[in-house]
């Protein structure tokens, strides 16, 4: 029975790095490639020597895909391309190919020059990992090679940030990477089309969580940014340039406007240049809303938000900052977050997860003595706060996308198996669709049950139709004619033409059967009267 | 407010029951099968004591989850054992399930308490107690009430038939006295000892009899006698009562609640006094909103109160227009933190929040 082959070498049941094998047709798929963000050694690479124990990992795979640049889901590309040694195509979408290089050389920046790390991947490396990639578009079915084709849905989550669909024939798979159901400020929900993949591998981290609404952290993250404001303090908010940085911009702008506060708000130039930048590239990766106000005015225009210059970060009195990078471990939001951090009436707010080592991952594991560079204590007596307004799908997204997509058996990755027990059962029963939760490393096996398209000869199907009651469409009808099979090729034609396709004379057989009958009567009688019954 | 939390259920739940390690519990009530029962964690914002601002987790996260075939009308927890009781329509029989979070994270059904039936019964109303042993109290009716030991499912007592009323609530006073409310207002007690002894409460106001009545209890505080905290009864056209039950001939105070008329129905009317708070109540169940009231303030006049505390925010919060405006189906209390609730509507929401003291006038 032909069968697709998955295995977890990284999620599977931890969360931390996805990177996941498929195996379908026999073309071989490596789905996101990510790093684990809690260990310091090897272990946070997934385990690569799983795949093939010698041969050439270029050989063996057809191709890689990353769904988006979040690093436990590309952080290891550039060590398993250039390292472990992989030469073949690596795709993904525009926005990710944009971004990741940058997340990637930052990450390279903090491990190796902070941390001392050695060995680690280079920032050549990083660039000629990139070299591989090939860039796709949202809906576009790109052919790998003859058999192989992947298209990109959108999966909204972060910006660029997609799910793919594997086919080989007609056999398919779906990968999710993460995905969010519900549209927020600046990024649409995830869709897909019912496309029946026979598998849909899918993230379940937050399948039993029931979100807060986001009305309330944003009310929340809007009482904090207003008392510190009020009190005179200043407050920080360390960004990566895109993304989460619109959708607080318009939330202060709006709240601003509705208060009728005084404060300033800045925004840095640099992260306006790239931002904007990017923007340009990328609009139709946002929803609606951004893509309106984008083409009314310029996206930076705000009437409450400037553009920050250095010097302000010394003046008197309360402002809030957005500044780059995100982690505070360089640059621009490290500078302020040192001026500003000893003073009590302060507040940084961190929007997301902090990798281990910089400056964001200290504070918020509760750290308020930091060294800085030339041994000089810096200590931090300004509030830190945590906000997270990342979107991923719960059991309700989760439910809607299986849906969605009609798919035959589900995977879920990302989750503890005893957690997962009760949203197997609940995807079984509803679906009525087998649910697999792999361990890492352990591989799953799907049977499949193809369709093989077979090609049927207009002879044929016109004899067929005239014998009999026209068929009814949604009842299978039993017909008789002959399988040619030539190369891949199938076809179904008449008997006839089939024997002067091949050549060949048609035999005719003919049985003949002694029976015995016993009749009193005489023989043509007898005869005639079987005769007449065999007529009638 | 001092602190508001949304959340949406997938299906709404007209039930919310704290469990053992500040766990809440919720069920599905729709007609087809199904339903979920959901035991879940809430954040850590609400299990500590002070209210911290910004944490990273807000989310409740479902524990542990079952099936139910039938609507869950109601539900409880057996205490000092892993097992909880649920009934529902059809008919008033029991459903005993098995939470067991250690290997698993499914709720599982364990066996059923089935009662006789005649036609036309409507769910059993439940309440638990272990004192003795796990039993369960239970009955749809007032000649129907009987307590069962939950493992076993052996019957232990049944009350003397006083007439056919439907209850709408029961509890456990102590490990030996009973209370039941029938939804016509009268309140009855029983003495587990004394099989026969059914005795009823007189102090119901006269009032016309159209309206629906349910009652709630607070649990006291341990060595406190048990009927010495008053009970309270709300009617479906928001009256309030308040009982002691020592002196069961007058009624401590009565007060009307200023409720939408006509109310729309006794399904979900609840009331229930503050763990955490001395004299204080809040009612729901006749639209979109919760009402907190101070107690301390009531007389006998029967005089519009003025609650305290008005939450409306599962009345903004459904679908725009569609349908019927959402009604609350359930509140319930903090355990520990005296001012927050939980509160549960028909469209599926789940509101968690703390209300600050109005400070000066009243």
């Amino acid at each position: 029975m032909p069968e697709i082959k998955v295995t977890p070498l990284g999620a599977g049941q931890d969360v931390g790095r996805s990177c996941i094998l498929v195996s379908i047709a026999g073309k071989n798929v490596m789905l996101d490639c990510g790093m684990h963000m809690g260990y310091n050694d090897d272990r946070r690479f997934p385990d690569f020597s799983y795949i093939t124990q010698n041969g050439r990992l270029t050989d063996f795979l057809d191709c890689v895909i990353i769904s988006h640049f979040h690093l436990d889901h590309c952080g290891a590309l550039p060590y398993f391309s250039e390292m472990v040694g992989y030469d073949g195509p690596i795709y993904m979408t525009h926005p990710t190919k944009a971004i990741c290089p940058i997340l990637l050389e930052d990450y390279r920046k903090i491990t190796v020059d902070k941390k001392g790390e050695t060995n680690f991947f280079t920032s050549q490396m990083i660039k000629d990992c990139m070299k591989k990639v090939v860039a796709v578009h949202l809906h576009q079915t790109v052919q790998v090679d003859e058999e192989l084709e992947i298209k990109a849905y959108y999966a909204g989550h972060v910006l660029g940030a997609a799910m793919f669909q594997i086919k080989v024939g007609c056999e398919s798979v779906v990968y999710t990477g993460d995905y969010n159901m519900t549209p927020d400020r600046h990024l649409g929900a995830a869709w897909i089309d019912k496309c029946r993949p026979d598998l849909l591998i899918s993230e379940s981290t937050y399948a039993t969580t029931i979100r807060d609404s986001k009305r309330c952290r944003e009310r929340d993250f809007l009482k904090k940014v207003h008392e510190t404001v009020e009190r005179g303090g200043k407050v920080l908010i360390p960004v990566f340039a895109l993304g989460r940085a619109q959708e607080l911009c318009i939330l202060l702008e709006t709240f601003w406007e509705r208060m009728n506060l005084k404060a300033p708000i800045y925004f840095s130039t640099g992260l306006t240049e790239k931002a904007n930048h990017y923007y340009k590239l990328f609009i139709t990766w946002t929803n609606q809303k951004i893509r309106k106000t984008f083409v009314q005015r310029n996206m930076f225009e705000f009437k409450h938000i400037k553009a920050f210059d250095r010097a302000f970060a010394d003046n008197p009195g309360p402002m809030v900052v957005f500044a780059t990078p995100g982690m505070l471990h360089a640059g621009q939001s490290l500078q302020i977050f040192r001026k500003w951090a000893g003073n009590e009436k302060n507040m940084v707010i961190m929007p997301g997860y902090c990798v281990q080592g910089t400056v964001g991952h200290k504070i918020l594991s509760g750290q308020r003595k930091l060294e800085m560079e030339g041994r000089q204590i810096l200590e931090v007596k300004m509030q830190v706060e945590y906000m997270s307004f990342s979107a991923h799908a719960d059991a309700k997204g989760i439910m809607q996308l299986i849906r969605q997509a009609e798919p035959r058996n589900v995977l879920l990755v990302h989750g503890e198996a005893k957690k997962m027990e009760f949203l197997k059962q609940k995807i079984e029963q509803e679906f009525h669709v087998s649910c697999f939760m792999p361990a890492n490393g352990e591989t799953t096996t799907i049977l499949t049950n193809p369709c093989i398209p077979v090609d049927i000869s207009l002879g044929l199907l016109k004899r067929e139709t005239a014998i009999g009651p026209v068929p009814d469409a949604k009842k299978p009808k039993l017909m008789h004619g002959t399988l040619l099979m030539k190369d891949n090729s199938f076809r179904l034609v008449s008997p006839e033409q089939a024997l002067k396709e091949l050549g060949l004379a048609e035999h005719q057989l003919r049985f003949t059967c002694r029976v015995h009958i016993q009749d009193p009567r005489k023989e043509h009688e007898t005869v005639l009267r079987v005769y007449n019954h065999l007529k009638g | 407010y001092r602190d508001l939390h949304t959340f949406e259920l997938q299906a709404p739940t007209r039930l919310i029951e704290w469990a053992r390690g500040n766990r809440v519990c919720v069920a599905g009530y729709g007609q087809s099968d199904g339903n979920e029962i959901l035991q879940l964690i809430p954040p850590p914002t609400l299990l500590t004591k002070e209210t911290q601002g910004l944490c990273p987790e807000r989310d409740f996260k479902v524990e542990c989850g079952g099936f139910s075939e039938r609507p869950v009308y109601s539900l409880k927890y057996v205490p000092d054992t892993s097992l909880l009781v649920t009934s529902g329509p059809p008919d008033s029989s029991l459903q005993v399930w098995q939470v067991s979070a250690e290997d698993t994270d499914v709720i599982k059904s364990v066996s059923t308490i089935s009662t006789e039936d005649g036609t036309g019964q409507s769910w059993a109303k439940i309440a638990t107690i272990s004192a003795r042993a796990p039993w369960v109290l239970h009955g749809s009716r007032l000649d129907r009430v009987q307590i069962t030991e939950v493992e076993s499912r052996k019957n232990v007592y049944t009350a003397a038939s006083r007439g056919s009323e439907e209850l709408s609530n029961l509890t456990f006073l102590d490990c030996n006295t009973l209370l039941l409310c029938c939804v016509t207002g009268r309140l009855w007690l029983a003495d587990i000892r004394q099989p026969q002894s059914l005795v009823e409460d007189m102090s119901v106001p006269s009032v016309p009899c159209s309206e629906q009545w349910c009652m709630g209890t607070r649990h006291a505080a341990q060595g406190l006698e048990p009927s010495s905290q008053p009970v309270v009864r709300l009617s479906s056209r928001g009256l309030l009562t308040l009982t002691d039950l020592r002196k069961t001939s007058e009624l401590l105070a009565l007060a009307k609640a200023r409720v939408p008329s006509p109310g729309s129905g006794a399904e979900f009317l609840c009331v229930s006094w503050a763990p955490a708070l001395e004299g204080y109540l809040a009612i729901s169940g006749f639209d979109g909103t919760v009402h907190v009231y101070d107690t301390q303030s009531w007389d006998s006049f029967g005089r519009e109160a003025e609650p305290i505390f008005v939450h409306k925010g599962h009345a903004f919060g459904g679908a725009g227009g569609s349908g019927d405006p959402p009604l609350v189906t359930a509140h319930t209390w903090h355990l520990q933190k005296p001012r927050t609730l939980l509160s549960a509507s028909s469209d599926g929401s789940l509101h968690v929040w703390d209300w600050v003291q109005p400070c000066g006038k009243c």
